[in-house]
């Protein structure tokens, strides 16, 4: 039997933010449809109403064309819908074959005790049935991201789904792992599976997918086969206009040194780094992931004690443990990679968000002076084009680019001297990216000293004054704009020609 | 009460509009609730007896408000109850072997910062659970006073240490303008000064609070300080109502403040809330407690009724915020 799904007309709003607007999307089994969009253009919120985690405020969900109605994420499993999700809902004590059969565990007759055998030899024939080659003994916690992915795959398709969807699968994966996923997913087809396909990916999409869906602004924009589109059409509708160009401005470095850090060390994390950074100057550390560059920045910034060496901030020596209080006082801000943790405050408005820093220059006989207050507020807002109905608005209803235009808007005022970024383009998209690299190169030309923690080769060419190459802890070499080696820096991150 | 609330100073953020709605709904319930006790009672509405509902609760109001400060951090403070009792206790004592009233209202309210020192640097400064914390110091501060009082009660004659607690200037309460000035100093304090955004940053999300450079760790110290210096603060009133000096006094004092607040809309979780709301908490819970006493309700069953009113104050707001978030 042909199994089809059909959303139709669907609308939803928070607040007074309209996310979805009369969409129509279908699937079919036995093919991939590949949905894309940038962030917060609403593929996320379509696939929650799906899922049955929000409710559609408009339109009808069909399944075979008889309505269908998904109150609840136990009702999307019911009509065989089954999400697997980034962060994974895997029980990582448990072994492949205990995560499937969690919950519904076969037992040896009239016993309460499982029959193990018998779970791990279902879960065997299903690995086999998709030519995968996974112990169903294996504790989960042992497995890497592809695998664990496709641990959930296995257990939603024993529980009889027929349309399975995955936002961004390939995010963490390896080269080779994600192979094996493209492989798993044409097994699937060939099983008639529905496969909705959430990925920014061109390649991927134009790899394995039939049908491709773009949304923009919580509208489709296009909906077309793969082979009657191109992945130019795909990016431009992504968009909607020809991509923001971004282009270093030209300039001389000839202010006085920021920040100087001399032999900083930490076991484990970094050692003997000497660096320096200018006024006006972005000096990038980059290499991979483990390097011990995040970890020396945070340092610098006061949000790590143990470490030795000196860290010499507009002539003054800050200490280690001294806090991150000390820094900010002066002039140092910085930008987390990892906003959620710790770049926002999710109850506040956004202008609370924004002045934080900065409450103590508002102040007037003791207590906060809201009209200075409200106009830096709307300044920060404007510098950096953040899109918010009002800084009214609480920061948690804001997309994550626009949440990161806000982690930078609050230290853009007259007396921030350094700022620190972590990352600073990290799972936001291009249109937001083109407006960080703006603010970027606008404190730099204000004079204001810029040091960047970054893993994407192409920003670090693209941002950087100076690059400094970092592996294993050590600073490998220094790149001075323009003389930059994409080849030679790649080699340095990955320790090629390094002794230990 | 209303020169209270036109008092409040401008609000923090326009669009906090859930909560806006709770505070008329709070409003509604307190009209509601004061117009059915009337009917039932003819005595509820007499000036008379306004003057004691406010009076009897004086030092839930006081209390209340610090636990906001509190709640809005993220934490609790079960001591609070204990304290009052404490901090009476070494007010008292210091009054007796004095004679000075100035120095029992110092020594009352430095013994309630005192012991919201110690909480808050169990659990600002070495990050410990709050509920933990001031549940040990909840029993420590109750030991401590029926040690100070020899477990019984002592006498106050001084009128000076009495007059704020006991003293009325026709039917109106010497206590209720105070209450109303700690009201508007607090509400300075939470809304335009940093301390106070502080706390919200606190509450909001401490990892980023310390990022920025905020010192959060010494914001929760000092907002556990001040809710000892409010219950210091009770004590006084306490001893000046009864004329003495109580070991047991203040009993489920705690219980009736985290009510009252979470009833005003507080979040459990921090970052949201403001103190306009635990105002209408008190309110409303006082008139209703008042109201069953003077209907001539069971006694016995007024703990059951407070415990039925928080279990569903926190359902229905959970209730609410899982159908918001979709």
């Amino acid at each position: 039997m042909t199994e089809r799904l059909d959303m139709l007309g669907i609308g939803k709003s928070f607040f007074a933010t309209r996310a979805l607007d009369d969409v129509n999307f279908s699937c079919t089994a036995g093919e991939v449809h590949a949905l894309v969009g940038l962030n917060g253009a609403g593929k996320s919120t379509l696939m929650k109403i799906l899922g049955g985690v929000y409710q559609r405020d408009e339109g009808e969900i069909r399944i075979n064309n008889t309505p269908v109605e998904i109150a609840a994420p136990a009702d999307a499993g019911r009509h065989g819908i089954a999400m697997i999700h980034q962060e994974l809902s895997l029980i990582g004590e448990l072994t492949v074959a205990g995560n499937i059969f969690l919950g519904k565990e076969i037992r040896h007759k009239g016993t309460p005790f499982m029959n193990k055998a018998e779970m791990a030899r279902q879960v065997r024939a299903q690995l086999d049935r998709f030519g995968l080659a996974l112990d169903p003994h294996r504790p989960v916690r042992e497995l890497n991201s592809g695998e664990k992915q496709i641990v959930e795959i296995i257990r939603a398709l024993m529980s009889d789904a027929w349309l399975i969807v995955m936002d961004e699968p390939t995010s963490a994966l390896s080269e080779e792992d994600k192979e094996m996923l493209f492989d798993f997913i044409r097994r699937m087809k060939a099983e008639g599976i529905a496969i909705i396909y959430i990925s920014h990916h061109m390649p991927e999409i134009f790899g394995i997918a039939e049908d491709v869906t773009v949304m923009r602004d919580g509208v489709i924009v296009l909906s077309e086969r793969i082979a009657e589109t191109s992945e130019d059409h795909v990016i431009k509708s992504m968009t909607g206009a020809e991509l923001d160009q971004f282009v270093k401005p030209h300039k001389q470095i000839t202010g006085k040194v920021v920040l100087s850090v001399d032999g900083l060390s930490s076991p484990g994390n970094y050692d003997g780094v000497t660096l320096g950074v200018h006024e006006g100057e972005i000096v990038v550390l980059t290499g991979l992931r483990g390097c011990g560059a995040p970890e020396l920045a945070k340092a610098i910034f006061g949000l790590d004690a143990g470490y030795g060496g000196e860290v010499r901030y507009l002539d003054k020596t800050l200490k280690p443990g001294r806090g991150p209080a000390v820094a900010v006082r002066e002039g140092m801000g910085l930008v987390t990679e990892n906003r959620d943790k710790n770049g926002i405050l999710p109850p506040l408005s956004v202008r609370d968000n924004i002045a934080l820093p900065f409450l103590e220059k508002t102040l007037k006989g003791g207590l906060i002076d809201g009209a200075r207050v409200d106009s830096i507020v709307a300044k920060a807002i404007r510098d950096t084009s953040t899109k918010t109905s009002s800084p009214d608005q609480e920061i948690r209803f804001l997309s994550g680019g626009n949440k990161q235009k806000i982690c930078f808007s609050r230290w853009l005022d007259e007396d921030l001297k350094l700022l620190i970024l972590l990352e600073p383009t990290r799972g936001i998209d291009v249109h937001a990216k083109a407006d960080i690299y703006r603010i970027i190169e606008d404190l730099a030309g204000r004079g204001v000293g810029i040091l960047i923690l970054s893993y994407e080769i192409d920003e670090v060419l693209m941002l950087g004054d100076r690059v400094l190459t970092m592996y294993q802890g050590a600073t490998i070499h220094e790149y001075a704009y323009p003389h930059f080696d994409k080849d030679r820096m790649l080699a340095d991150m990955a320790g090629a020609g390094h002794t230990t | 009460m209303t020169t209270t609330t036109a008092a409040a100073p401008p609000r923090p953020r326009k669009a906090m509009d859930s909560l806006t709605q709770r505070y008329l709904v709070l409003i509604g319930l307190i009209v509601i609730a004061s117009v059915g006790f009337s009917i039932a009672n003819d005595n509820f509405y007499s000036l008379a007896n306004l003057g004691i509902l406010l009076r009897s609760i004086a030092v839930l109001f006081l209390v209340s408000m610090g636990m906001t400060f509190i709640m809005l951090t993220g934490g609790i403070d079960l001591s609070v109850g204990s304290n009052v009792a404490f901090s009476g206790g070494v007010g008292v004592i210091t009054l007796t072997t004095t004679g000075s009233a100035p120095l029992g209202f110092a020594a009352a309210i430095l013994a309630g910062m005192a012991i919201g020192a110690v909480n808050g640097v169990f659990i600002g400064r070495l990050r410990l659970s709050a509920f933990m914390v001031s549940l040990a110091t909840f029993a420590l501060a109750r030991g401590l006073a029926l040690v100070i009082y020899d477990a019984n009660s002592i006498n106050v004659s001084n009128t000076t240490f009495l007059w704020l607690g006991g003293q009325s200037w026709g039917s109106i309460p010497v206590v209720i303008p105070f209450v109303a000035l700690v009201f508007v100093a607090l509400s300075l304090v939470l809304y335009r000064s940093t301390f106070g955004r502080d706390v919200y940053a606190a509450g909001s999300n401490i990892n980023t609070a310390f990022v920025l450079g905020r010192r959060p760790e010494r914001t929760l110290v000092w907002v556990y300080v001040l809710s000892g210096a409010l219950a210091g603060l009770s004590a006084i009133i306490t001893v000046g109502r009864v004329s003495s000096g109580q070991p047991w006094t203040g009993l489920y004092l705690e219980f009736d403040a985290i009510t009252a607040v979470i009833l005003g809309g507080t979040s459990l979780f921090g970052g949201r809330g403001r103190l306009l709301g635990t105002i209408l908490g008190v309110l409303l819970y006082g008139i209703i407690i008042n109201g069953l006493v003077l209907t001539g309700t069971n006694p016995y069953l007024q703990s059951l009724i407070k415990g039925l009113i928080l279990l569903g104050v926190v359902l229905l707001d959970t209730l609410v915020q899982r159908r918001q978030a979709q």
